[in-house]
């Protein structure tokens, strides 16, 4: 086994864990608040570990580069995506997103 | 083919089913949550068996997911917001 297989399959136990680990807690975890915590490392860190597995495997090549071009894109969609259910998940709840008169009194008072 | 590349590609498949639990049993928000969580665990499983299997033409599976997850998921997300 080479160097580069053990540091690839080093990677890929990182990622693996990262994903499990995310998942539990999207499992685990009360409300889509608290389990929209759980998202971004499963959807960006996890894919920056596979990205640097599969560069460590087989270098810079084609494949290499179209999956940089996919966490290119993931990065970008994770934090739309998450800012965006956040807010329909708000809008849901109290119809509108905006602080209604008083929340964060009555919030502290609780 | 690439034996490590794939047994994580399998992991990843099982860190899938406590998401697909919540899918199933979960309220409406917390699915969508985990709807994109699998999303994002499936762009990493197709580039795992493209790299594992050796065919560099299906790593274009991953590139595609990865653009269209966003475009879904605004929409989805846009709907669920307003009028579902």
């Amino acid at each position: 086994m080479k160097g580069r297989d053990i540091a690839a399959d080093v990677l890929l136990g990182i990622a693996v864990v990262i994903v499990l680990a995310s998942s539990i807690g999207i499992l685990v975890m009360r409300g889509p608040y608290r389990k929209l915590h759980y998202v971004t490392p499963a959807a960006l860190v996890a894919p920056l570990f596979v990205g640097l597995a599969i560069l460590a495997q087989s270098g810079l090549t084609d494949n290499t580069a179209q999956m940089c071009l996919a966490l290119i894109f993931l990065g970008i969609a994770g934090p739309f995506l998450s800012h965006a259910t956040m807010r329909a998940i708000r809008i849901r709840e109290t119809g509108d997103w905006r602080p209604w008169a008083g929340e964060k009194h009555a919030r502290r008072r609780s | 083919m690439n034996s490590g590349f794939i047994i994580a590609a399998i992991a990843m498949l099982i860190g899938t089913i406590p998401c697909g639990i919540v899918v199933l049993r979960g309220q409406l928000m917390s699915a969508v949550v985990a709807y994109q969580a699998i999303s994002s665990i499936v762009v990493m499983v197709l580039a795992l068996l493209a790299e594992g299997f050796g065919r560099s033409s299906e790593f274009e599976f991953p590139v595609l997911l990865a653009v269209l997850l966003l475009g879904s998921g605004l929409v989805f997300v846009r709907f669920l917001e307003r009028w579902l």
